[in-house]
Formats: structure tokens, sequence, C-alpha cells
């Protein structure tokens, strides 16, 4: 049954720092506690705003608070990247392309290294 | 979501007490979340269940962990003997694997002599985490005060890492440190 890895980790932070769901929820400017229940629980999940709020709140980067969600959009990322490189295979080689073919190789490096 | 992770790596562990039960989960050498859920009056065992399940279907570990009761000396009563065997098989129900830990293995994990306390290895688990328990870490007991609350969450976490030492995931030294932590 056991998953890979936890969408968020937003529970964990919270209690170290000792605050209720309605202190954080007070902290992200929404009215009650329910709302942080949702996302702790991964029910729901926060928008920009909200995870730039938990940036503020636990002085984490977003990709640390939420692990899970993180390496399911690099991943999908990286492999829409190799998709893109396969496309732009036939270009004729110029500086402007060369440029393009070595940044999407470093995007689409990001799953090499997610499985290592 | 594809990350090579070792294998039983989220460790659920309950530590079932007379007013519910103390719970940790550890996902490698993270602890995710811990706590204590409360049970009122009635049937006890059912509500402890139910609040297992509800763990379970959050987390999805891949491996439950209770304390062994099933020594001659063992002093847990009944009823609490009776949630162990309930809980080994909601996790068959979940799928999940069921471990159970003697308290002869906790100590053999923590390095500590037998004679040694809960409270010394909540104190040691303390350090371990630092940020997650230190503020969670009740006063010594004394002859006269019965046991906090709050010793059942290390309770619960001292079985998910002495799980982890059994299973080779960790050495002596990541019992005792949190060197090296992911995060």
């Amino acid at each position: 049954m056991g998953s890979p890895q936890l969408p968020n980790h937003l529970r964990s932070h919270r209690k170290r720092l000792a605050l209720s769901q309605e202190d954080v929820a007070y902290l992200l400017g929404s009215e009650s506690g329910a709302k942080v229940c949702r996302y702790e629980c991964f029910i729901r999940e926060p928008g920009l705003r909200c995870i730039l709020a938990f940036e503020a709140i636990f002085q984490k980067p977003a990709r640390d608070l939420f692990p899970g969600l993180y390496s399911g959009i690099e991943r999908d990322v990286a492999s829409r990247a190799t998709k893109l490189l396969s496309r732009i295979e036939g270009w004729t080689a110029s500086r402007h392309v060369e440029h393009k073919r070595k940044a999407l190789n470093g995007i689409a490096a990001l799953q090499a290294k997610d499985l290592s | 979501m594809n990350r090579i992770r070792p294998r039983n790596s989220r460790v659920l562990a309950i530590a079932p007490s007379s007013k519910g039960f103390g719970f940790a989960v550890l996902d490698g050498q993270v602890l995710v979340d811990w706590g204590v859920r409360s049970v009122v009056k009635g049937d006890k065992n059912a509500q402890c269940v139910s609040k297992v399940e509800k763990l379970i279907l959050r987390y999805m570990p891949h491996v439950m962990v209770l304390q062994h009761y099933g020594t001659r000396d063992t002093r847990r009563s009944g009823r609490i003997r009776d949630l162990g065997g309930q809980l080994i098989v909601l996790a068959r129900d979940h799928k999940i694997k069921a471990a159970s830990i003697s308290r002869e293995r906790i100590y053999r994990a923590f390095s500590v002599e037998r004679r040694a306390t809960k409270h010394t290895i909540a104190e040691i688990l303390a350090k371990r985490f630092p940020e997650e328990l230190t503020h969670r870490l009740p006063p010594k007991r004394r002859p006269w005060m019965s046991e906090d609350y709050r010793m059942a969450i290390f309770d619960a976490t001292a079985l998910a890492l002495s799980y982890m030492y059994c299973q080779r995931t960790i050495k002596t030294s990541q019992v005792w440190s949190n060197e090296n932590q992911p995060l």
C-alpha cells in the first residue's frame, strides 16, 4: 500500500513551531483552520499565494515543504523537456539552438538525478 | 514520485495507553507526524481502530509497528492486548506489514541498560528530534504521579526508531543523533 513520497510536510513543520492550525490560518489570512487541515490531510493543494505564505511562515523553500508535489512536477517537466529536445533534433545548428539544447538537456537531466 | 527509496521507509508506530494511543510516523529518518489520540468511555478499542485507520489512509505507511505483548511477563491489560490483535488485522486489511518490537529490542536499539526508564529513552529521543519533541517532553514522573499522556508519543517514536534499527535501515549512531537527516 505504501506510497513513495508524501505530497507535503506542512503538519510536521507546523508542529515543530508549536503552532495550531488556527494560528497558521490566521498567518495565511484565512478565517478558520479548516483550510490548513485540508492542506495537511492532502485533500487540497494550496495556491501560489498560500505556498509563498507557507515559505514565509516556516522559513523553508517550497520544495522542502511540498516534496511529493515538487518531485511529481519535476518529473513531468523533465519528461516534457526530453520530448522538446527530440523535437529540435533536426534543427540546423546555430548558437541560439545550441544554447536552447544545453538548457533543455539540463532540465531533462533532473529526471535522471531524481532516479539516482 | 519515482524517487528510489529504501523498502519499508515509512513507518507508523502505535503505542496504546489507557486513554487512547500515541503515534509517530517516520518517513526515512524524518519524523513526519507525532501525537496522541484520546478516546472516550465506551468501546475504546473500536475508537482507537477507527482513528488508526484514518492515520493509515492519510500516510499510507509501509509498516505498522506495535509493542510485542506476547511475552509471558507482559503487564499490559487484556484490552490493550486485544487492541494489538485488532490493529494487526487492520494492517492486514490495508495490505500493510505489521511488526512487533519487544522492550528488549528497544533497549538494544538505544544501547541502554535493561534498568533504564522510559524517561531516559524519552530524553534521548528529545535530543534526537530536538525541534519536534523537546517541547513535548513531560517532567520526570515521581512515584506518586501517574504517567503523563505525552509519554505515549515517545513510546511510539522509540518503537519506530527501534524497528528501523532492527531492519538495519539505520545505525546505532543514527538512533542517537540526527546527523545526515534529509530535512
